[in-house]
């Protein structure tokens, strides 16, 4: 099972390079908000999540996201479940 | 498992059938069929027509087993995937018509996404819901407490009693589908289509816009509930029996190499998407692997559903030379759901075709006087080609007079596959359709030697990525915010000099803190990303700046010019976006 603050570490840093530069990424960002990803900016970050941890992202857990921690919590059980 | 073949011996039929059911009967005699790839490339289901016809006929019998009225309303949740397929065939054989619903959700986005599912299970006043189990709980919380007679998934339907005796499909004039013209639905329009009208629409598809042959085969991400993927990609290639090859919008977004890779492996010869599709496509290419696809099948690249601009489809073209990618292989399209899909195709085999305007003459005197090639100033629009045949176009002026080619006006046509109207919607239905069968596209436009060129939208629907939004919608959002009165924004798009369109809202506001108002601008921004996934600008202006009519209705137009004034003029105030802002100056000084 994966450790949460690991994880976030690696969540973060996928999100950086979308967020718009000098914005702060941190457990309680907003993605929608705070870092304004629009759907394919959404996209790209699920691409990048999908290569990092080579697992498979279902569409029906966005809607129910809205911070870096919600969207951790979701990869975080993705990964327990895709583990062999 | 092995994907349906491109080539086969059944005798090509183009599309001459009375109705969707006859034309799948049709198919289901020859071995081509459709096939759905996942997110790695991979074929993951094969659906061949002989196979999707006899599971459409089961689907039938279950749902006329539920004793509704011919004509009902299923509503489909129209994620890429073969049980889409089955339930809309299955419509058709159980004469029942089908709804393609909006497969599309946003970070953050549960109750918005639910709330538009309600809606149109509303205005549709559907009986039966379907959707694939991972958008059942959406689809459940939106028909609560709604008297349906059925809401599930496939799998649960297929457990419902099916019914014996002979099947009696829809005939000709009985509806063929609903569709639904915008992803956001404040403010729904389900757009009519009949037998008759979608099988005219793609009969002329078929044999004058993509002229299909035997050997071709086709490619899609657009989505279902969209009339390009709908009745461009899902119906057309049926009706002409081609081999069509899937990949969900989803997918495509993500990877939308993927669309490369699968048309080099198949040797695909047809494939539509919007302008921001190839944009998508050439961004994410690098010029050291641009040149790995096989592109030299491509035939047909169609490029419709918004604005052409013609500089992303050149990039798209340059980058892609390497791998055998035709320029000449474009041709640009103009249609739109209220005429089933297609009105115009420019001329296969020329690529995108270009018209040269003196910018300035446009602007000023609505003549879009010709420009020689060598004028700086002048601005180069695209040519959609002629109307299809049984298609007649006019351009009219604010006093609906019809003028002359070079004069832009509102477009109108009137053809054999325009909408009966909207459903349950006469008022917005006789405000578009005339009863001598005129449709008022609301697109402005002029006629250059017979084909169509589109300059703008006289309408208010706002167009970002290939997805349509009412600017109702945006209001609404603002109007919702504790600080904004009703009837105190108004949304319109603009141009920004790249040639993409841009959302902006202006909304009258009372609050002076400045802190306020940032966190006010940043809210209606999120919730407006939340439920339609794009971004906006946002103006807060003092009360009583918005331009109104005589009778207190705002005037979005006139918003729009208000803006654009102040962005020239630099009296603006926009916290953050600032560059967007400087560019637009930029392009209005």
């Amino acid at each position: 099972m994966p450790d949460y603050n690991e994880l976030l570490q690696q969540v973060v840093e996928l999100i950086r390079p979308l967020a718009p530069p000098e914005r702060p990424v941190a457990a309680d960002t907003d993605l929608v908000a705070d870092l304004e990803f629009d759907s394919l900016k959404v996209m790209s970050l699920v691409e990048q999540v999908e290569e990092h941890f080579d697992i498979s992202v279902p569409l029906n857990i966005l809607p129910d996201i809205r911070t870096v921690k919600e969207f951790t919590v979701q990869l975080q059980r993705l990964i327990e479940g895709s583990a062999p | 498992m092995e994907a349906t073949p491109t080539e086969h011996k059944l005798a090509l039929r183009p599309g001459d059938f009375e109705s969707l059911s006859e034309a799948l009967d049709y198919a289901a005699r020859g071995e081509t069929g459709a096939n759905f790839y996942n997110g790695k490339g991979q074929l993951e289901s094969v659906l061949p027509y002989a196979v999707l016809r006899d599971e459409a006929v089961e689907i039938a019998r279950r749902l006329i087993g539920l004793n509704l009225p011919r004509g009902s309303r299923i509503a489909l949740v129209a994620e890429t995937c073969p049980d889409f397929l089955r339930f809309f065939y299955g419509c058709q054989y159980a004469a029942m018509v089908p709804v393609p619903l909006p497969a599309s959700i946003h970070l953050g986005g549960h109750k918005s996404y639910v709330a538009q599912l309600r809606r149109l299970l509303l205005n549709c006043r559907a009986e039966v819901a379907i959707a694939p189990s991972m958008f059942l709980s959406f689809l459940t919380e939106a028909a609560d407490g709604l008297p349906l007679s059925f809401v599930g998934t496939p799998e649960r339907f297929a457990e419902m009693p099916a019914a014996r005796g002979p099947i009696r499909p829809s005939g000709p004039d009985e509806l063929a589908y609903l569709q639904y013209t915008s992803g956001s639905t404040r403010f729904p329009r389900g757009v009519m289509i009949t037998q008759r009208t979608v099988m005219s629409n793609l009969a002329s598809i078929i044999r004058y816009g993509v002229r299909v042959r035997p050997d071709d085969r086709s490619m899609s991400w657009l989505p279902y509930y969209h009339d390009m993927g709908l009745v461009g990609l899902v119906l057309s290639p049926m009706a002409s029996q081609v081999t069509v090859d899937y990949l969900k919008t989803r997918d495509f977004g993500m990877r939308p190499r993927l669309w490369l890779a699968l048309i080099s492996q198949n040797r695909a010869t047809v494939s539509f998407g919007p302008p921001f599709g190839y944009e998508l496509c050439a961004q994410r290419l690098r010029e050291e692997t641009a040149g790995q696809y096989d592109l030299r099948s491509w035939r047909l690249a169609g490029v419709g559903a918004e604005t052409i601009r013609p500089e992303p489809l050149s990039r798209f073209a340059e980058i892609l030379a390497p791998s055998g990618f035709d320029p000449k292989a474009f041709s640009a399209c103009y249609g739109m759901a209220e005429c089933s899909l297609a009105v115009s195709f420019s001329p296969l085999g020329q690529g995108i075709q270009l018209d040269l305007v003196q910018a300035e003459a446009m602007a000023q005197s609505q003549e879009a006087a010709a420009a020689s090639a060598d004028d700086d100033a002048a601005k180069s629009l695209v040519k959609c080609g002629e109307p299809l045949p049984g298609y007649e176009i006019e351009v009219r002026d604010g006093e609906g007079h019809p003028m002359p080619e070079r004069r832009v006006g509102t477009l109108y046509v009137r053809g054999p596959s325009v909408m009966s109207g909207y459903f349950g919607e006469e008022t917005l239905t006789r405000d578009v359709l005339s009863t001598e069968g005129w449709l008022n596209t609301g697109d402005l436009a002029y006629v250059v030697d017979g084909s169509i060129v589109i300059t703008g939208r006289q309408k208010d629907l706002i167009i970002i990525n290939g997805r349509n939004i009412w600017p109702q919608d945006l209001e609404y959002i603002a109007e919702s915010q504790p600080e904004v009165r009703t009837g105190d924004a108004s949304a319109f798009s603009v141009t920004a000099p790249n040639g993409e369109d841009k959302a902006v809202l202006v909304i009258e506001c009372r609050e002076s803190s400045a802190a306020k108002r940032n966190e006010l601008v940043g809210r209606i921004q999120a919730l407006i990303r939340q439920d339609l996934g794009v971004d906006c600008f946002i103006e807060l202006v003092a009360r009583n700046t918005l331009p109104r009519t005589t009778s207190g209705k705002l005037s979005r137009s006139g918003a729009k010019n208000d803006f654009l004034q102040r962005v020239a003029d630099g009296k603006t105030e926009q916290p953050g976006d600032s560059d967007d802002f400087y560019l637009l100056r930029r392009k209005a000084g």
